[in-house]
């Protein structure tokens, strides 16, 4: 239809090409060498189907647009980050602590300066020298992810970092519309980023964190998203990708709670889209068990499923769910249980999956009161009326059980 | 195709060309309105396809030829060309170049300054819709495609209905159509984060009463913000919304009263409104909740758990099955309630003490195994929530339940928390 957003008049760099069955960054082989321009019509959906723009683009739209006509940049940007914008941010000192060779804030190298994602990027002013062809990218969140380690500096400036510097990736990504299998495994990783960091981030403190923590949130519901689309896009017939079933099954544990303003669409309408082999995946029952139970209120079964079969990742998205169930659970046993008869605070535990020190300390949070009966044993007397949800958001117990879960 | 002679295309054309024009000079809104509804396959535009087919390009010279054609010039070329793809199958073609048609005619209907051709603008609103669902489906099957066209016809629904909402009198009485064949195609594209939007346009008119909308679209749009609530689980408003369509739905409209039955009735037994019998279920074919009521009168988990996955797909597919999955809670209070009954029968003074252990055998004979520390947590939770009154003795693993009013109805109202 239009080629109206593309500027396509102003069509001087040759490394345009037009995409009806042209060279295309793709290759049979995940993570094969330098990913050559095999030409490969069998896979035209991926070709041609559109990432859609949930990620950063909000600018150029690409919406009406007949997409057997369209041109998408083929980057040539060798390095992690583009030869001129390392000069500029070098001459103006906007280099991140990663990026300083030396610690010197003026001076970088090919090594260490990464592309920032930048904002105001519109279609017509990207040239192909400033975006890194597929190859490059996966070398650059190998590179960024290996920073995670690092114990160098305090951990929300690695993530800040990363979080900027993924952001870019996924922005070229975009803008060459790379949707292939091997684009799947560079989503699949950030995702994990972003989980973990949701985890991480709690356990820092300082004013910054609250909108950190928010923001990282936003991009896991976005990458999710994009991911979600790529996975769709590389569908043949009825089939499931390796991971696909887990990081499905993340959107449901980010949406237990409709009011949460978590974006997305109400997990009824979510559920519509699932494939019949993702419904009846063992991870996809696993979280719609997981719903029912919190819906419910369920404490005892939410919690000693989680404790028993989620995976890492889960259980990171589940962190502040934990939380709430276990509030709840004080919440209604201190309002149901009989007065005469305290609540034994290791019975508690056990059916919370944590620490009998901790439960003590959560009963505390909820503004209740716990004392020691007259066999010794501590417990929580009940009826009380000053209870309340704990102040603290972010405060976290362990659960008993994790142990087993790998990383 | 039929065969068809130059000279009887040449006259065919020129005859539908002459009728266009009239109406538009008469005002003659209902024959305007079959001369553009192409899923009507009617015999004319059928025929009238076939000539155009005949003379292919040429016919643009046709209309260019005369003074009184070449006026419409910019709606009729397309719309020719539209009809053309649409006769001979080529489906995408056919959307193209009626989008192009529908945005001149839009563009046209701004100028006249009366709304007599609303209801044309109507039909040309659904025809969009239909071809570009159409256009899709074959690109879908075909190449594997995912849908786009429909998006696109959204957008021109999206402007059409700016354009009358912002207008006066019929202009905006003629909005809600527009608004519901927005909701159709969101609702089939998934969109549905799309319709707030347009609702908040449609609620902020302050200008007049909802109550003034033609009847048939305000059930049509009833039924969707209904559905809309349901989604979102709000089950008053999705109540209220849904009672209403169905009040003023036309009862002969069978079809129409099922679809709004099939998301009423999860609604209903969400708040405790539970049928005497079967009847409804029966005589509008919703079978796939039959069990899903006698679970709930009967106090059956099993049953309950049965029938969510006997009809698993289905509930998921019409977007229920968390609505009815949530029953659950109230089938535990009904299995209680039959347990205190018979307490009742054999021992009544100690009737309103439910031991857990009780609870736990009843559960064993539905087939669900639990220990008793999950039987301590669901009582918890009924206690709770206000399906059951009474506290929770845990040393000594019994319920005590109130003297009074053991088990409180929902009374029109969803399970607290």
């Amino acid at each position: 239809m239009n080629r109206r957003n593309r500027g396509s008049s102003s069509s001087s760099s040759s490394s345009r090409v037009s995409n009806t069955y042209g060279n295309r960054q793709l290759s049979d082989n995940p993570r094969a060498g330098s990913g050559g321009g095999a030409i490969d019509s069998f896979r035209r959906r991926a070709d041609v189907v559109p990432v859609k723009r949930n990620n950063d683009k909000d600018e150029s739209d690409n919406k009406g647009e007949d997409l057997t006509d369209v041109s998408f940049i083929v980057g040539t940007c060798s390095s992690m980050c583009p030869e001129r914008e390392r000069v500029t941010r070098e001459r103006l000192r906007d280099l991140a602590v990663f990026e300083r060779l030396y610690g010197n804030p003026s001076k970088s190298s090919t090594d260490l300066a990464v592309k920032k994602f930048c904002r105001t990027l519109s279609a017509a002013d990207v040239q192909a020298s400033d975006v890194r062809p597929l190859p490059v990218l996966e070398e650059t969140l190998k590179y960024l992810l290996s920073l995670l380690d690092s114990r160098e500096h305090p951990f929300e400036v690695v993530h800040d970092f990363i979080f900027d510097r993924t952001r870019s990736i996924r922005q070229d990504l975009s803008i060459q519309n790379l949707a292939n299998e091997r684009v799947i495994y560079l989503y699949e990783e950030m995702v994990k980023f972003h989980v973990i960091s949701h985890k991480r981030l709690q356990s820092c403190s300082g004013t910054s964190i609250s909108p950190m923590h928010h923001l990282n949130m936003e991009q896991l519901a976005k990458t999710l998203t994009s991911l979600y689309n790529i996975y769709d896009a590389n569908r043949k017939s009825d089939s499931t990708h390796e991971n696909e079933a887990e990081f499905r099954s993340l959107y449901v544990l980010l949406h237990l709670n409709p009011s949460s303003g978590v974006m997305g669409e109400p997990l009824s309408l979510w559920f519509r889209k699932l494939t019949f082999a993702l419904v009846k995946s063992k991870e996809i029952c696993f979280v719609r068990n997981l719903l029912r139970f919190y819906r419910m209120g369920n404490y005892k079964n939410f919690l000693s499923r989680i404790a028993s079969e989620a995976t890492y990742l889960q259980y990171c998205i589940s962190e502040p769910h934990i939380r709430e169930m276990r509030s709840v659970a004080v919440q209604y046993i201190n309002s149901v249980c009989y007065k005469l008869q305290p609540y034994s605070l290791l019975r508690l535990s056990q059916n919370l999956m944590m620490k009998e020190l901790d439960v003590e300390s959560l009963c505390h949070d909820c503004g209740l009161e716990t004392c020691t009966d007259s066999d010794g044993f501590t417990v929580l007397t009940t009826k009380q009326s000053t209870f309340r949800s704990p102040e603290d958001k972010f405060k976290v117990y362990d659960l008993i059980g994790i142990e087993r879960m790998k990383r | 195709m039929a065969y068809v002679s130059m000279g009887e295309a040449h006259r065919r054309i020129t005859e539908y060309l002459n009728r266009f024009c009239d109406a538009v000079s008469y005002q003659d809104s209902s024959t305007l309105c079959r001369l553009l509804s192409f899923s009507s396959n009617s015999p004319p535009l059928l025929s009238l396809a076939d000539a155009l087919n005949l003379f292919q390009d040429a016919s643009s010279s046709l209309i260019r030829q005369s003074d009184k054609f070449s006026e419409y010039g910019e709606i009729l070329a397309p719309l020719f060309r539209s009809l053309q793809s649409y006769r001979v199958g080529n489906l995408v073609e056919a959307y193209l170049a009626f989008d192009k048609f529908a945005n001149a005619f839009v563009q046209e209907f701004r100028n006249w300054e009366s709304a007599w051709a609303l209801e044309a603008l109507h039909v040309v609103c659904y025809e969009i819709r239909v071809l570009a669902e159409k256009a899709d489906h074959k690109e879908l099957t075909c190449n594997g495609k995912s849908p786009e066209k429909l998006k696109a016809a959204g957008s021109l629904l999206m402007k059409v209905f700016g354009l009358l909402a912002a207008g006066k009198g019929p202009k905006r009485l003629g909005a809600l159509y527009v608004t519901c064949q927005l909701f159709k195609t969101y609702f089939k594209l998934g969109t549905v984060n799309l319709c707030p939007s347009v609702i908040r346009s449609i609620e902020t008119a302050r200008i007049f009463d909802f109550e003034e909308f033609p009847r048939r679209d305000k059930v049509t749009y009833m039924y969707y913000t209904g559905r809309l609530e349901v989604f979102n689980e709000n089950f008053l408003a999705a109540d209220t919304k849904l009672s209403y369509a169905l009040q003023y739905c036309n009862p002969k409209r069978e079809g129409n009263i099922r679809m709004i039955l099939k998301y009423l009735i999860p609604v209903k037994l969400s708040i405790g409104v539970i049928p005497k019998d079967d009847e409804l279920l029966q005589n509008y074919n919703l079978h796939e909740y039959t069990k899903i009521v006698q679970a709930l009168r009967k106090g059956d988990l099993r049953l309950l758990r049965h029938a969510l996955q006997e009809h698993e797909d289905r509930f998921l597919r019409s977007g229920v099955y968390l609505v009815l999955e949530k029953l659950e809670l109230q089938v535990y209070q009904r299995l209680m309630k039959k347990i205190y009954i018979i307490q009742k029968q054999s021992d009544p003074a100690r009737a309103h003490q439910l031991k857990l252990e009780v609870i736990a055998k009843a559960l064993r004979w539905l087939e669900m195994d639990m220990d008793l520390d999950e039987v301590e947590c669901i009582m918890t939770i009924l206690i709770h929530k206000n399906l059951v009154k009474g506290y929770l003795a845990h040393k000594s693993k019994v319920v005590v339940l109130s003297k009074q009013n053991p088990f409180p109805k929902l009374n029109g109202k969803p399970v607290g928390s």
